[in-house]
């Protein structure tokens, strides 16, 4: 169990925190038609270009932090949380490419498609893997 | 879609395991708690072993069995269909 990376149990909270980040800053960046989401070309071209540099820098604060949630330790690590970890693995990439099929076939935005896979597996599995921790737990409370 | 849930272990040919941990536990009187900073794992993960909705690899089945000082079959068995 030993040689497995993963992140530190902290960097979870440190997540959580570039994720809510992320919010005001999206919502700051569009009031001041810095990112305009029905527009996906920007208005000034190239890598440096201010709008294009704000959309990176708040796509990469909110990855970032799901990355980090998604992928920091447990208090406790043991082979079970792995198996959990795995399950949630494979369900979030199974739903995942689910979502990418089927707009393939129904929607012709191609881009905003692809910006929404980089959200559902990690979205999806912090939402499985914490669910089936929650339910672990609320089972184990009941027993007491 | 199938169940969200982690099953209960089942091989097709319907052999599940089984165990005693319960029983050795209380006859050892400790907590699953204790049971569970022994082995090195979480106290969830004893329960669910328990309550057969889990089953532990290998090291940790014996890790559990030198804990009551027994042989691994008198702690974890198969069980025969279902």
């Amino acid at each position: 169990m030993k040689n497995h990376f993963l992140f530190p149990y902290w960097t979870r909270y440190l997540g959580w925190g570039l994720v809510v980040l992320h919010v005001p800053l999206s919502m700051l960046g569009r009031s001041h038609g810095m990112i305009n989401i029905m527009d996906p070309q920007p208005r000034d071209q190239g890598i440096f270009a201010g709008e294009h540099l704000f959309f990176i820098s708040t796509t990469l604060i909110m990855s970032a932090g799901l990355f980090l949630v998604a992928f920091a330790k447990e208090k406790i690590e043991d082979e079970q949380i792995w198996q959990i970890r795995l399950d949630s693995l494979r369900w979030a990439i199974f739903i995942n490419y689910l979502v990418l099929i089927i707009s393939l076939v129904f929607i012709e935005d191609v881009p905003h498609m692809l910006e929404l896979n980089l959200w559902v597996p990690l979205i999806f599995f912090i939402i499985r893997f914490r669910w089936v921790i929650f339910r672990l737990n609320r089972s184990l409370s009941r027993e007491g | 879609m199938g169940d969200f849930s982690p099953q209960p272990f089942t091989k097709p040919g319907g052999v599940s395991m089984k165990n005693n941990i319960r029983v050795e536990r209380a006859i050892k009187n400790i907590t699953q708690a204790d049971l569970a900073e022994q082995v090195g794992v979480s106290r969830q993960t004893i329960n669910t072993i328990e309550s057969n909705k889990y089953v532990p690899s290998t090291v940790l089945a014996l890790k559990i069995a030198r804990v009551f000082n027994k042989p691994l079959e008198e702690i974890f068995m198969l069980e025969e269909g279902d």
